[in-house]
C-alpha cells in the first residue's frame, strides 16, 4: 500500500470575488522511500496541495471540499486539528521555500529545534539538546554544539535552509514535503541542499514530495513527477519517461520553453514561449484548461467542449489531453526526443 | 561620439571599485570596516552586443550594473561611455547622458510606482526631459507599448492590475522611451514564470535587433543568460573571475568558481543530473573517509 | 535538448506573444481602483463605518444646527436657567438660560476648527521635516533626528501656555500655533519613517536613471505614497489636539468669551456640577465622542490603507 494516497482532492477558496478552485481533483501516490516532484509555474496550485496535505490552508477562506488524503491508513481529511498536530513533525514534516522567513527571528535555533522534538517526545530538555547537535550535524552545519544557541540571522540562507531540514527531520518523519526548497538559494547551495535531502532520505528511508518550478531540480532529484496545471494534474509519469517522451502540449511547451545552456545557435535561436496566461480559476473553462494556448488545439476538438480526462497513454504514463504527442499524427511511437 | 569609424567600445568599464562602509557604534558612528562590492571590476561592451554579467547573489553583479547607471557613485575607477567620463560629469551633464543608457529592473512589482497609471510611467522620461507636446507624447507612449507586446488601449489604468511580464512590459517600454544606445537588464526575467520568461526574452531579443541596442544582461540564471549574451563576464564577490565569448566561457571554463558554477546547475535531464549526482555522492563519500 | 516545434505551431507562437495577448487582450487581471479597494476594506470594519458616520453627524450638527436653531445663543434668559434636559432643550440650558443644544453646536465649531487647523499645521510642519529627513538621509538624517528627540522632552501643554502667554491673547490662530508647535514631532517620524521604506523602492530608482531632479522624486513619487500613512496620521492627532484645547480651555486659556468651544462650556459648568451635571456633562461627552470616533477612524484607516494587502 502506498504511503501517501491521495484521491480527487478539491481545495478551492471562497472570496469576495468568487470561487477560487485553486486544487481541482487532483490523485497521487507516493511509495515508501520514494520521491515524487510536483511542477508546475505559479498559480497552478501546487503550494496549495502542499498545505491542503498538511492541513495548514487557512480556513476561512479557503475549505477542502471533497477527496481524501490517506497517510499510512487514515484520512487526513477527516481528522481532528489535534490529531493533525500531532502527526505534523512527527509523520509528515514540511520544508519551506523562503529560509528567511520559515525561521522565528526572535528564538534561537536550537529553541525551535528542541521545540518541535519536545512536541512529539518526552524527554528532557538536556536530550534534546543533544538530539538537536546531532541533527544539526547530519545536515553539516559546522560547529553545530557552538551554534545551537545562535539566533537565524547569523546564518546564511543555505545554512537556515539546513536547519529547516534538521527541524523536519527531528522526529523522524515517514514523509517530507519541501515546497521549492532550493528556489530562494544560489545554484551552488541549491546543489549542496539537494544532495542532502537525498542523503537524508536514504538514510531515514523517508519519503518526499518536491514541488518545485524548476525542470532541472525534479530532473536531479525525483523519481516520479506529476505535471500541474490550473489547479489540476495534466501528466503524470516516472522521470526519465517524461522528459524522454513529454506528451502534454504543456510539458512539450514548458521544455522547450527553457533556456539551454549547451548546445549550437543558442543565442540567435528564439524560445519556444508559451502565448496567454493560465485561466481564472475563479470560472475555469469547462473544457481543456490549457486548449486556449495549446498549438494543436481547435475549435471542432472534443477538448473543446469536454474536459480531457486523465488516461494512460504510455505505459506507467497519464496524460489529461486531447493531443498527446503519441497520438499526433506523424509522430512514431517510440521515438525518441534528440538529446 | 563614437562613431564607425572609431575603435573604441560604447562602455569601457576599468578598475571599478564599490565600496560600502561597516559602521558601528552606539553615540558615535565610525567607519569599522569596508564591504568591497565591486572589487576591481574592468571590461568592454561593443555597440550592438549582449554582455551577459553572471554571479551568485552578493557576487557584485547588480552593484556594477547600478554604478555604470550612476545610482550609485562608485568608490573609485573609470566608467567610459559614449567616449564620456562618466563619473566626471557634473549633475545636469549627467542628466543629458542618461538618454542614452536606461535600466529594466528585476522586480515588476516594486519597479513601477503604484500611484501612477501605466501611461504617466512609460511617459515620465519624455516629461522628464520636456520632449514633445503632451499630444506628441501621449501618441510616442502607444507607441512604445505596441512595441512590447502591451495593450495600448490600458494606459489609463494602474500597474496593480496587470501580471508580472505585463509590467515587466511596461518597465521594457518605460526603459525604451528616451531611444537608448545601451540598457542595462538588470535580472528582467528572476520574477518571471518559465513561460513568461520566455516571451519577454524574446522579446529583448527582437528590440535589440529593432533598434540597434546595446545590452548589459544581468542575471544569475546561467542558461538565460547563455541564451541572450554574445559574450559573458562571471563574477564572484566583487572580482570578475572570467570574460569571453558565450560558447568558450560555457564549454572550456578557465576559472574554478566558473566551473563549479557550470557544474552546478540543474538542467532538465535526468540522466546526465543522475550521473552529476552520482559522482558528486562519490566525490562526498571518498572525501569523508579520507 | 533543444526540441524544434513543427512547423504548423510557429505562426500563431511568434504572433501571439508579441502583439496582444491571447482572450482578454491583455486586459488587466482586476480591474480596481487603489481608493475603491481602500474603501471597500474600510466598509468590512463596523465600528470604523459607525465611527466614521457619528463623526460626520457630529460635523453636520456643529456646522448647520445654529443656521436653523430658534434659541439665540448669546441671549441671557434668567428665567430659562439649568433646566435639565427636555423636549424643548434637548441638551437643557446653562446657568445663563442659554440653550445648550444650541451652544454646543457653535462650540464644536470652534472646537473642530482649532482641532482641524491645529491638525493640518501639526502635519505640514511634520511632513516638511520628516520628508527632508528622510529624503537626504545620512548625516542631516542623523542631526535633524537628534534635534527631534531632544524636542521631545518638551512638555507639550506647558509649552502651549507658554506660546499663549507670549501672544497675549487667544484667538483662533494663537490656539492653533501653540497647540501645534509642540506636537509634531510623532508625524514627523512617522513621514520620515515611511520615505525611507519607499526610498528603497526600485520605482524610485527608475525616476532617478530617468533624470528626474530630486523634486520630482519627491513631489511626484515618495510624498503621493505617504498619502495613505498622513491620512492616518490625521485622525490619530486630532484627539491629542482636541483634548489641549479642552485643558486649556478648562485652566481659563481657552477662546474669549463670547465665544465659546467645548472646553470652555465644560469650564463653564465646573462650578455648578452637582446642581446641574449636565451643564458639564454635555460638553464632555461631545469631546469623548469626537475622540473615540477619531481613534476608530484612524484604526479602520490602518486597515483599509496596510500596503501590504494592497498587492496582489
Amino acid at each position: 500500500m502506498a504511503l501517501l494516497e491521495v484521491t480527487d482532492l478539491r481545495t478551492h477558496f471562497f472570496t469576495r470575488e468568487g470561487v477560487v478552485h485553486a486544487v481541482d481533483g487532483v490523485s497521487f501516490a507516493v511509495e515508501r522511500g520514494k520521491t515524487l516532484g510536483i511542477v508546475g509555474e505559479s498559480g497552478c496550485g501546487k503550494s496549495v496541495l502542499a498545505l491542503s496535505i498538511m492541513g495548514l490552508i487557512p480556513r476561512p477562506p479557503a475549505k477542502i471540499v471533497s477527496g481524501s488524503v490517506v497517510f499510512d491508513g487514515s484520512d487526513l481529511v477527516r481528522l481532528r486539528e489535534k490529531e493533525l498536530e500531532d502527526l505534523r513533525g512527527r509523520e509528515i514534516a514540511m520544508i519551506f521555500q523562503d529560509p528567511m522567513t520559515s525561521l522565528n527571528p526572535t528564538l534561537t535555533i536550537g529553541t525551535q529545534i528542541t521545540e518541535t522534538i519536545r512536541r512529539h517526545y518526552d524527554v528532557s530538555k538536556q536530550d534534546a539538546r543533544k538530539k538537536a547537535i546531532e541533527l544539526m550535524e547530519e545536515v553539516q552545519i559546522p560547529r553545530a554544539a557552538e551554534r545551537l544557541d545562535d539566533y537565524p540571522h547569523r546564518f546564511s540562507g543555505g545554512m537556515r535552509q539546513r536547519v529547516m531540514i534538521a527541524i523536519a527531520l527531528s522526529c523522524d518523519p515517514k514523509l517530507l514535503i519541501a515546497d521549492e526548497p532550493t528556489t530562494a538559494l544560489d545554484v551552488t547551495v541549491q546543489a549542496a541542499v539537494l544532495d542532502l535531502l537525498d542523503d537524508l532520505r536514504h538514510q531515514h528511508d523517508m519519503a518526499m514530495i518536491i514541488i518545485t518550478h524548476d525542470m532541472g531540480v525534479v530532473a536531479e532529484a525525483a523519481d516520479d513527477i506529476l505535471v500541474m496545471y490550473a489547479g489540476q494534474v495534466v501528466e503524470q509519469a516516472q522521470v526519465l519517461e517524461l522528459f524522454d517522451h513529454p506528451e502534454h502540449p504543456y510539458t512539450e511547451a514548458l521544455l522547450s520553453a527553457l533556456p539551454q545552456i549547451e548546445g549550437e545557435g543558442i543565442r540567435s535561436g528564439r524560445l519556444t514561449a508559451i502565448p496567454g496566461r493560465p485561466p481564472d480559476l475563479i470560472h475555469p473553462p469547462e473544457a481543456c484548461r490549457f486548449a486556449s494556448r495549446c498549438p494543436y488545439a481547435n475549435a471542432n476538438d472534443t477538448c473543446a467542449t469536454v474536459m480531457p480526462e486523465l488516461r494512460e497513454v504510455r505505459p506507467g504514463h497519464q496524460v489529461r489531453s486531447a493531443h498527446p504527442a503519441s497520438e499526433r499524427a506523424g509522430s512514431v511511437v517510440g521515438s525518441e526526443v534528440p538529446a | 561620439m563614437s562613431s564607425n569609424g572609431s575603435s573604441d567600445a560604447l562602455l569601457q568599464v576599468r578598475d571599478l571599485h564599490k565600496h560600502f562602509p561597516i559602521r558601528s557604534g552606539i553615540l558615535i558612528e565610525r567607519t569599522v570596516d569596508v564591504f568591497r562590492a565591486v572589487d576591481g571590476v574592468s571590461f568592454d561592451i561593443e555597440e550592438g552586443e549582449t554582455l551577459g554579467l553572471v554571479g551568485e547573489s552578493g557576487s557584485g553583479k547588480s552593484t556594477t550594473g547600478y554604478c555604470i547607471m550612476q545610482l550609485l557613485k562608485p568608490t573609485s575607477g573609470s566608467i567610459r561611455f559614449m567616449d564620456t567620463e562618466l563619473t566626471e560629469l557634473g549633475r545636469e551633464d549627467m542628466r543629458r547622458m542618461r538618454r542614452e543608457v536606461q535600466i529594466v529592473f528585476q522586480d515588476p512589482y516594486a519597479s513601477l510606482d503604484p500611484r501612477m497609471t501605466v501611461g504617466d510611467i512609460v511617459a515620465e522620461p519624455l516629461v522628464v526631459h520636456s520632449i514633445g507636446t503632451r499630444r506628441d507624447r501621449r501618441s510616442r507612449v502607444r507607441e512604445l507599448l505596441d512595441v512590447v507586446g502591451f495593450n495600448p488601449g490600458f494606459t489609463n489604468r494602474y500597474p496593480h492590475e496587470f501580471s508580472g511580464g505585463q509590467r515587466q512590459r511596461i518597465g521594457i517600454a518605460r526603459a525604451l522611451a528616451l531611444s537608448p544606445k545601451l540598457i542595462v537588464c538588470d535580472e528582467p526575467v528572476s520574477a518571471l514564470d518559465v513561460s513568461i520568461q520566455a516571451q519577454i526574452l524574446n522579446l529583448l531579443k527582437d528590440l535589440q535587433r529593432d533598434f540597434s541596442l546595446t545590452y548589459l544582461f544581468i542575471a544569475h540564471d546561467l542558461a538565460v543568460v547563455r541564451s541572450m549574451s554574445d559574450r559573458i563576464a562571471v563574477m564572484n564577490r566583487g572580482k570578475l573571475v572570467e570574460i569571453g565569448p558565450a560558447e568558450e566561457v560555457y564549454t572550456h571554463p578557465q576559472d574554478e568558481y566558473t566551473q563549479a558554477l557550470l557544474t552546478a546547475v540543474p538542467i532538465p535531464d535526468p540522466r546526465a543530473m543522475k550521473e552529476r549526482k552520482a559522482a558528486r555522492r562519490k566525490l562526498r563519500h571518498a572525501l569523508a573517509e579520507g | 535538448m533543444a526540441i524544434n516545434p513543427p512547423e504548423a505551431t510557429r505562426a500563431p507562437l511568434v504572433e501571439g506573444e508579441r502583439t496582444l495577448q491571447s482572450g482578454a487582450a491583455g486586459a488587466p487581471l482586476r480591474q480596481s481602483n487603489l481608493w475603491m479597494d481602500a474603501w471597500r476594506r474600510y466598509v468590512r470594519n463596523k465600528a470604523a463605518v459607525f465611527a466614521g458616520s457619528v463623526f460626520i453627524l457630529l460635523v453636520l450638527y456643529c456646522v448647520l444646527w445654529p443656521i436653523f436653531s430658534p434659541y439665540d445663543p448669546y441671549a441671557v434668559d434668567f428665567a430659562q436657567k439649568s433646566q435639565s434636559p427636555s423636549f424643548a432643550h434637548p441638551f437643557g440650558t446653562d446657568q445663563f438660560g442659554r440653550d445648550l443644544f444650541t451652544r454646543a453646536a457653535l462650540g464644536g465649531r470652534v472646537s473642530m476648527l482649532i482641532g482641524f487647523g491645529a491638525t493640518l499645521a501639526i502635519l505640514l510642519i511634520g511632513v516638511a521635516y520628516g520628508s527632508i529627513s528622510g529624503f537626504v538621509g545620512g548625516r542631516l538624517d542623523n542631526a535633524m533626528m537628534r534635534v527631534l528627540d531632544t524636542l521631545y522632552g518638551l512638555p507639550y501643554l506647558p509649552f502651549a501656555i507658554i506660546i499663549l502667554a507670549i501672544f497675549g491673547d487667544a484667538s483662533l490662530w494663537t490656539l492653533m500655533v501653540a497647540l501645534s508647535v509642540a506636537s509634531w514631532f510623532t508625524s514627523a517620524r512617522i513621514v520620515r519613517g515611511q520615505i525611507i521604506t519607499l526610498k528603497e523602492n526600485d520605482y524610485i530608482r527608475a525616476a532617478k536613471a530617468v533624470g528626474a531632479r530630486w523634486f520630482r522624486v519627491l513631489g511626484r513619487h515618495l510624498l503621493p505614497n505617504t498619502l495613505g500613512v498622513l491620512i492616518i496620521a490625521i485622525f490619530l492627532e486630532l484627539p491629542g489636539v482636541i483634548l489641549g484645547e479642552a485643558f486649556l480651555s478648562f485652566i481659563g486659556l481657552g477662546i474669549s468669551p463670547p465665544e465659546a468651544s467645548w472646553g470652555q462650556m465644560a469650564n463653564d459648568g465646573r462650578t455648578v456640577y452637582r446642581t446641574s451635571p449636565h451643564i458639564i456633562a454635555v460638553p464632555s461627552i461631545l469631546i469623548a465622542t469626537l475622540i473615540l470616533c477619531a481613534n476608530f477612524i484612524a484604526d479602520g484607516l490602518r486597515d483599509a490603507l496596510d500596503p501590504r494587502t494592497r498587492e496582489t
